[in-house]
């Protein structure tokens, strides 16, 4: 672009994925956009006709779009400016659909929005990173190891050995080409960088906290730890998305979050109506191990005495069911 | 417990009930009419059955649960009249249907004959499955004669021929020779064994001496064994007789009746198991309740003998005693399994995940059509020491997790069926892992058995211990 000649508008050819694909410096009024050969600003573009429209001055400088001989019109936002019509641009520049192509034009007045932050980088850095991918495998190991007997097989590894590894490979791989599609970077190392504490919090919380609970005698804290796994790979499924997606922060943190509500809000009636709780198992299965146990036992009468509450509580239960039951007294069969 | 599968050969389960039994309406052809109810004579015992064929003939029915507004049969079973008036006597089993539907259903006899006719049901012994059924129309009844009980005081030989009568499969009228073999053992219900075969459709048909007069009805049979049949005794019979007849027929659902009959059962079973002591298992750190075998029976197993993991010893004791209510209903029962693990040869930390697994591992039970979801509590707690202040100074106290579910019948207020699981956590290498099932008791009952439950755990003092 040549210096002697002031820049009057910029036009933008926006691409399918949102980003300009072409850029025009505009040096004089008027302009003509359309297919044919004699317009300013060739568009080659089958829904286009030959001279489309124009851009013009009008008497007192004001920019006006006059459409041309065209059959579809010149769409901005969700109204269409039919053949022949005349409009104001306005001052800071306007974007317009013709034919199947998305044009922007920039005036020199226009209002830039204010610049957006890049996502941060991780305060993680690569000895971090490493050590909690360490940790890890010494837990996911340790658990293993837990679940096999002595003198198990050598191949008895090979399900963590090369499984937890390639999970975590192909989680951070098929991220990083959803990264590719919408950002044109294959992120593999972003993404990874997320899974991989998360997933040595998922396996550490059901390694510490449900001893913890069995230790301390509290049932809720253990019914807790498998909502809270779930909580978070919700958490890692809106971070990975915030990092695809960094221009829809505010949306992915929406979607994620109603989804995460609608799947709670499922999975607590579905619970409902089959075991009549909001936490499935019916008692808290880990048992608390010899050397932690903080609560002292109470005496065996206490249990004796939940019965009777508990008969009472089951009694409305029955009550609701005769209610709901229709008349004829049916039941077996 | 259940890291184990459950007991394959489960030989002690599985009472059949001979219920249930699709087929087209049987119409006997005519025979002779019934006359022949004379006193029995001796004959050779091969002309026996023919015999007392004969002789029962008119009394021999088959009773049928038939939709209300159509044909079809939804079960048949057998049946036979007690008296001139047209009441009869059959399973309960075989009229669950109508007595706990009645809008749906409507029962009719056929006769060896072919005689059909409409019949109301009076009264029911759910406990032994044993009903009292009339025919709206006694007329094509009357002049059969009855089957005569035999006299309580006149117990049979075991041994002796006896000719159970019904019509198996809705094939025909048949004559089922076999033994008598006197009560079934280990029964908490009293049960006549009968060395012969039962098969579906004979329910409620009678079982008769050699002089025609009833020892027992029909009720079921093994099927994991040969000729392993089962009869209800005459004496219920004689009750149920006596208290229903007269009694206005049953038109309207009756759960209440078959709730208010089966807490009386429960009462009896439980009082009845309260009042007998644990035994021991024999396992040399903690003493663990194992019901006596009066009328329970009880299977052991171990882990297998090249298992380099946790190794255990399992003992399953149940009841054989069963109360049918309906085809999804059985109830009246209790069960108690424990197995004993020992995790020297996996360590500490493997067996405290194995331990926990297991314990997890307990099918408690959803909501369905006839029973809430399970409801649980649980606890530590130290279960209290042995009574005899001697022993109680012995016995180290021994900390257990402990958990108590209920569960309530839908249709039978007031009856529950309850769990109990505990779990040894002292030991940092083996473990007790006890469960009692108590199916369709009160609370009351489920109190009562929580705590004699518990009181039957403790730990064996060790030698140092004893000796303080």
């Amino acid at each position: 672009m040549s210096a002697t000649v002031p820049r009057l508008a910029l036009l933008e050819v926006i691409g399918r994925d949102g980003r300009v694909a072409q850029t025009l410096d505009v040096q004089r009024w008027p302009l003509t956009l359309g297919r044919s050969l004699g317009a300013d600003v060739v568009l080659d573009d089958p829904f286009v006709a030959a001279r489309h429209a124009t851009l013009r001055p009008g008497d007192d400088g004001q920019l006006t779009l006059e459409v041309g001989d065209t059959v579809n019109g010149v769409r901005e936002g969700r109204r269409v400016h039919a053949r022949g019509s005349r409009v104001p641009v306005p001052a800071g520049g306007a974007t317009w659909q013709i034919g199947g192509l998305t044009l922007r034009l920039r005036t020199p007045d226009e209002v830039l929005a204010p610049e957006q932050p890049l996502a941060p980088e991780p305060a993680a850095g690569p000895r971090t990173l490493l050590l909690v991918a360490l940790a890890l495998a010494v837990l996911a190991l340790g658990n293993h190891w837990r679940s096999l007997d002595p003198g198990h097989e050598f191949m008895d590894w090979l399900p963590l050995v090369a499984g937890l590894p390639l999970v975590l490979g192909l989680w951070a791989g098929l991220w990083a080409t959803v990264s590719k599609i919408f950002q044109h970077r294959f992120e593999f190392m972003p993404h990874l960088r997320l899974a991989l504490p998360v997933a040595l919090a998922v396996e550490a919380l059901d390694t510490l906290l449900s001893p913890l609970a069995a230790a301390l005698d509290w049932p809720l804290l253990w019914r807790l730890v498998t909502p809270a796994q779930i909580a978070l790979l919700l958490w890692l499924l809106h971070r990975h998305l915030a990092l695809v997606l960094p221009q829809a922060r505010r949306a992915v943190a929406t979607f994620v979050g109603a989804a995460a509500l609608a799947g709670a809000a499922v999975a607590i009636s579905a619970n409902w109506r089959s075991v009549d709780r909001w936490s499935h198992p019916a008692y808290m299965s880990e048992l608390p191990l010899p050397a932690l146990q903080w609560r002292s036992p109470e005496p065996a009468e206490a249990l004796a005495a939940d019965i009777a509450p508990l008969a009472e509580q089951l009694a409305r239960r029955v009550q609701e069911a005769q209610d709901e039951e229709p008349p004829d007294g049916g039941g077996e069969d | 417990m259940p890291l184990i599968p459950r007991a394959t050969a489960r030989l002690f389960a599985a009472l059949a009930a001979t219920l249930g039994l699709m087929a087209g309406a049987v119409a006997q052809p005519a025979a002779r009419p019934a006359a022949a109810a004379s006193e029995p004579e001796a004959t050779a015992p091969t002309a026996a059955g023919q015999r007392i064929y004969e002789r029962i003939r008119p009394q021999l029915l088959q009773v049928r649960t038939l939709l209300r507004t159509q044909d079809s049969q939804s079960s048949v079973g057998s049946g036979f009249l007690v008296d001139e008036a047209g009441h009869l006597v059959t399973n309960y089993h075989v009229v669950s249907q109508f007595a706990l539907r009645p809008q749906q259903h409507r029962l009719v006899y056929a006769t060896v004959d072919g005689r059909q006719g409409a019949l109301q049901l009076l009264a029911f012994d759910v406990v032994h499955d044993l009903a009292l059924l009339k025919a709206v129309d006694p007329a094509p009844l009357a002049g059969r004669g009855a089957v005569p009980l035999r006299p309580a005081e006149l117990p049979l030989p075991r041994g002796a021929r006896i000719f159970s009568m019904g019509n198996p499969l809705d094939v025909g009228f048949a004559v089922a020779e076999g033994s008598f073999n006197g009560p079934v053992e280990r029964s908490f219900l009293d049960t006549l064994f009968f060395g012969g075969s039962l098969s579906a459709g004979m329910s409620g048909g009678p079982a008769l001496d050699d002089a025609g007069r009833l020892v027992g009805v029909n009720v079921a049979a093994r099927r994991d064994g040969e000729q392993v049949s089962f009869l209800v005794p005459a004496e219920p019979v004689r009750t149920l007789i006596a208290r229903g007849r007269g009694a206005t027929p049953i038109t309207a659902p009756a759960w209440d009746e078959v709730a208010r009959q089966l807490r009386e059962h429960e009462a009896r079973l439980v009082k009845a198991f309260l009042a007998q002591p644990w035994r021991n298992a024999g396992h040399p750190a903690y003493r663990i309740p194992v019901p006596q075998e009066t009328w329970m029976r009880c299977w052991g197993r171990s882990s297998p003998a090249q298992s380099r993991g946790l190794q255990f010893e399992r003992s399953d004791c149940e009841m054989d005693s069963r109360v049918f209510v309906s085809g999804p209903l059985l109830t009246g029962y209790i069960t108690v399994r424990h197995e004993a693990y020992d995790g020297t040869r996996i360590g500490a930390l493997r067996f405290a995940e194995r331990h926990s697994a297991s314990f997890g591992n307990e099918f408690v039970g959803p909501d369905d059509r006839l029973r809430t979801a399970a409801q649980c509590r649980e606890r530590t707690v130290l279960p209290p020491p042995l009574p005899g202040a001697a022993t109680a100074k012995v016995e180290p106290p021994l900390p257990l997790r402990a958990v108590v579910c209920l569960r309530g019948y839908k249709k039978l207020p007031g009856l529950h069926d309850l769990m109990v699981l505990v779990a040894t956590i002292d030991g940092r290498t083996q473990g007790v892992q006890g469960r009692l099932d108590a199916f369709g008791v009160g609370a009351a009952s489920a109190e009562a058995l929580v705590r004699h439950y518990l009181a039957g755990f403790g730990r064996v003092a060790t030698p140092a211990e004893a000796a303080r």
